[in-house]
């Protein structure tokens, strides 16, 4: 075995071991692997599980259904990248659309964030040339799992830059199955935000590597990073506005540096550049006011260096003071009157709506009902917190504690990123998602910094002598430690302690790794244009109905049909129904909007008026009285008659509440009972029953029996219902000849 | 200070070229020779001698900023927003249908995204105690302090750990999850 020592050390090469005899050389080949490349071969192996365990969590909805698309904007996007997959990007890049938004028309070349259907079509084409003959369906639906993946690993590298590698790894795992990610990432969701958390965070990892380096390389690698982002989604506002609140705060803590000044500014000027190709971005980095920060902050670096200049070149500290107090008062003074003339004039353009509600929550409520009427945009209550991070909320301002304890450029910049993010994922449900990144990476530094203090404890060596061994890797700590416990009494008490506490830590993180996947199990994969309940025996009953509706439409009705629906519908029809809808969600003409919604809340004769005006041929509502599906278009009536209300104050809401209560039974307001929504949701309702011992037009989703049973339409006619009543369609009827 | 150390070493020992730079003419930097001219110059600059004194703002120590940052997610992770907005009753009550008499609720039933107030600030309240725990957890494991310490920190940090995740799961148990065998498998 002496030999074997001397030898084992100086290179990792597997070895045969020579020993006594000759017969056992054989069996004694061990794997001599330095301890280096065990902790590789350890890291490598941790990340690659991680990778495929974040891609295969997500694959729920595709082994229970099928592999299809799911929600309602998803199928906007499909539709696009089909089309740009199959007519090129030019044809893609200029398009306008005919076909929906009728009569106005839509252009979609200039009103959409192309980095999603770009991605997805590079990769179908990169698997074409490769001789897979791939769907781009399959494509588009396993786009997001394979981005989750990649996150990840992103995860990984910004942990590691920020903490050490263990957190890292920590962080990779953590966000791999984070129930608050996979909402959004899950398979079939193909949806800007798969794409752009990924982007996001890739983002913000190459710039806390510039500012850490100062290296010029990593500063222009974020601003490609920051186009892609920008490419990808409107919420590359967040980045926009976040690094310069960061870089500010650098500032006010003295943490200037040459570093900072090349990171920012590289970052910055090429960024923005780069972020005026996109049609839709267009001017906004020098129009709009929610811009302006970052170009505040610019301006400021460049002033922080002229003082930093002026200070390297004087020697006079007296002189120094006035040039600083002066120059400071002169650059705030013109910035500030630079802002007010930019505003006053129009220029530069106030903050929207979107973005104004989420410093003042309060706005949307009671300015704008169409951005408060979408379920996601509601302000998160805790339990909406608890399903999506689960212990990461306690390890989270544990995290923090840990960052706060080690401030470094780094570490400020996760911090910030923490707290603003969960502001905002307060404010709104669906900003849950922006926050994950954050809060796992915090949590991660949590995990990994006290396990390591555990660790350290449950592996302190009993004998004083090896105070200064080099066996635990990285930490000064390690000396201190081994030399302190050197009570003999409590060492096994100390570690006994430790390894149940680091018992307890795992047990932690296992109930963490169930729950997760529980919710995306339950939760989170679920297709929402197909549904599911449990049957009378248990058993599984699926209602297909909206795709049934949508191919009938397709199958059934002249191709340059109309199809008037609320606006919830329009991407699903212009998919997959291939019809021309007269809106949709993207939801960028309010007053169109309201036309709808006045003509679903008028009496019959008034809203077919309207319909002739629209050239609408078809109508479709939702309904789910039969199946007691309670997102049907009734529940949602009282936001048409706002959303209607809110632009044709002849429509009033009190006009349809009893006391101030929605009600669809007989002590119902008479406009509701005799309204065309109620009218086409209800026509032949009365006579059918729904429910073993209650009356016919019994309402399950309402839980009541229907007023006005003795429904005639006199402009309509019923086309297709379909087989669970949940979708129906009515064709309206050309005008009477008069002669 | 980094930036300020790296300029003063930098000054130092280049204050000779410096000097230098400033007096000679050699320079070709435009802006150079327009500092020279009004920002060297002490007769041009004398700021106005005012008669208010601005307060010296010193930066707070990390510790009371993480204390602020400690209320704000408290606040922000028990529904603050949601409290301000949608303005749910303190506490909710259901009417016993047998005796007549108004029962207090505690926990909002039948809605995934909604909350009454004093729920929100209880669970806000048992993720600051986790968080705080590990955190005592992380001093009781400090080698500097004295043993006693030591262990009262450590004892406190591992029971608010252990008080706050039994709560908390046993919150999500009783009402959130209206299955009998889904409460089996979340239950510890």
């Amino acid at each position: 075995m002496v030999g074997a020592g001397a030898k084992k050390t100086t290179n990792g090469s597997p070895e045969v071991v020579k020993s006594g005899s000759g017969s056992s050389t054989m069996l004694k080949l061990k794997l001599k692997l330095k301890t280096k490349q065990q902790e590789l071969l350890l890291r490598v192996s941790i990340l690659c599980l991680v990778y495929v365990l974040a891609f295969i969590t997500r694959l729920f909805s595709v082994l229970r259904y099928e592999s299809m698309i799911h929600e309602f904007d998803p199928y906007f996007n499909y539709r696009t990248t089909l089309y740009l997959t199959e007519k090129g990007f030019y044809e893609f890049w200029n398009w306008f659309d005919s076909d929906s938004w009728y009569p106005l028309g839509r252009i979609i070349g200039g009103t959409l964030y192309p980095g999603l259907m770009v991605t997805a079509a590079i990769i179908y084409w990169l698997l074409r040339l490769l001789s897979f003959a791939v769907h781009i369906r399959e494509v588009c639906v396993l786009t997001a799992p394979f981005f989750a993946s990649n996150t990840t690993i992103v995860a990984y590298f910004f942990g590691k830059e920020i903490w050490d590698s263990g957190a890292g790894l920590v962080a990779a795992a953590l966000i791999a199955i984070c129930p608050g990610y996979i909402s959004r990432s899950v398979a079939g969701s193909y949806d800007n935000e798969g794409v752009a958390i990924f982007a996001l965070l890739f983002t913000f990892y190459l710039f806390v590597k510039a500012v850490n380096t100062g290296s010029l390389a990593w500063a222009l690698a974020s601003a490609f990073g920051y186009f892609y982002m920008v490419s990808a989604w409107g919420g590359y506002v967040f980045i926009i506005n976040l690094i310069p609140l960061y870089v500010l705060v650098l500032l006010v803590t003295g943490r200037y540096s040459m570093r900072l000044y090349v990171a920012y500014n590289s970052m910055y000027v090429v960024g923005m550049l780069l972020a005026m190709q996109i049609r839709f971005v267009g001017f906004q980095h020098v129009q709009s006011g929610e811009h302006m920060a970052a170009m505040g902050v610019f301006f400021l670096m460049q002033v922080f260096y002229l003082l930093d200049w002026v200070k390297y070149l004087l020697s006079d500290t007296k002189l120094f003071q006035a040039f600083l107090r002066i120059t400071v008062t002169t650059a705030l003074a013109v910035g500030a009157i630079a802002l007010g003339l930019g505003t006053a004039s129009g220029y530069i353009s106030p903050w929207t709506g979107r973005f104004y509600s989420l410093l003042d929550p309060t706005y949307a409520k009671d300015h704008i009902p169409i951005i408060a009427s979408v379920s996601e945009h509601q302000p998160t209550a805790w339990s909406s917190f608890m399903f999506d991070f689960h212990i990461l909320l306690f390890l989270f301002p544990a995290g923090l504690y840990f960052c706060f304890k080690r401030l470094s450029d780094a570490t400020i910049f996760i911090v910030m990123y923490g707290l603003t993010s969960m502001y905002f994922a307060g404010v709104m449900v669906r900003l849950i998602l922006v926050a994950t990144p954050a809060v796992c990476l915090i949590s991660a530094i949590a995990v990994s910094a006290t396990i390591k203090n555990l660790t350290l404890v449950a592996r302190a060596k009993n004998n004083n002598k090896v105070a200064h061994s080099g066996s635990l890797k990285g930490s000064t700590s390690s000396s201190k430690a081994s030399s302190k416990a050197s009570l003999d009494q409590s060492q096994p008490f100390q570690r006994n302690g430790a390894i149940a506490l680091l018992l307890g830590a795992f047990y932690l993180l296992s109930k963490y790794a169930t729950h997760c996947t529980w919710v995306t199990s339950e939760a989170y994969s679920s297709p929402s244009i197909v549904l599911a309940a449990r049957g009378a025996h248990g058993n599984r009953v699926i209602f297909d109905d909206y795709r049934e509706a949508y191919f009938w439409l397709r199958q059934n009705t002249p191709p340059d049909a109309k199809v008037m629906s609320w606006w919830d519908y329009g991407y699903q029809i212009t998919a997959m129904g291939n019809r021309t809808v007269i809106v949709d969600n993207n939801t960028w003409n309010n007053t169109h909007i309201a036309t709808v919604g006045r003509a679903m809340s008028s009496y019959e004769d008034e809203a077919y008026e309207i319909m002739r005006s629209l050239d609408v041929d078809y109508v479709l509502v939702v309904f789910g009285g039969v199946t007691g599906y309670s997102s049907d278009d009734i529940n949602k009536f009282l936001w048409m008659v706002r959303i209607g209300g809110g632009v044709f104050p002849i429509i009033k809401e009190p006009d349809y509440l009893v006391n101030g209560e929605y009600r669809v039974d007989k002590g119902a307001a008479p406009k509701m009972l005799n309204c065309l929504m109620y009218k086409l949701s209800y026509y032949r309702f009365g006579e059918l029953t729904t429910e073993y011992g209650k009356p016919p037009g019994y309402d399950r989703a309402r839980g009541v029996e229907i007023g006005n049973k003795d429904i005639k339409l006199e402009y309509l006619e019923e086309a297709f219902t379909t087989s669970n009543w949940i979708v129906r369609i009515y064709k309206v009827k050309p005008p009477n000849n008069r002669w | 200070m980094r930036s300020k150390s790296e300029s003063q070493t930098l000054s130092n020992s280049t204050s000779n070229a410096a000097a230098a730079a400033m007096d000679s003419a050699s320079s070709a930097d435009p802006i150079h020779h327009l500092l020279r001219l009004v920002a060297f110059n002490s007769f041009l600059l004398r700021p106005p001698k005012l008669r208010l004194k601005l307060p010296t703002l010193t930066l707070p120590s990390s510790m009371t900023v993480y204390a602020l940052v400690l209320l704000t997610y408290f606040l922000v992770v028990s529904g603050f927003v949601y409290d301000v907005i949608v303005e749910p009753p303190g506490i909710g009550s259901v009417q016993d249908p047998a005796t007549g008499s108004v029962r207090p609720v505690v926990f909002l039933q039948g809605r995934v995204n909604g909350q009454y107030i004093i729920e929100g600030l209880s669970s806000g309240f048992m993720f600051i105690l986790g968080g705080l725990g590990i955190v005592l957890l992380d001093l009781g494991l400090d080698r500097n302090r004295a043993r006693s310490v030591k262990v009262s920190y450590a004892s406190a940090g591992i029971s608010s750990v252990i008080i706050a995740y039994v709560m908390i799961i046993g919150i999500l148990a009783i009402n959130f999850l209206g299955n009998a065998n889904l409460r089996k498998k979340i239950l510890y």
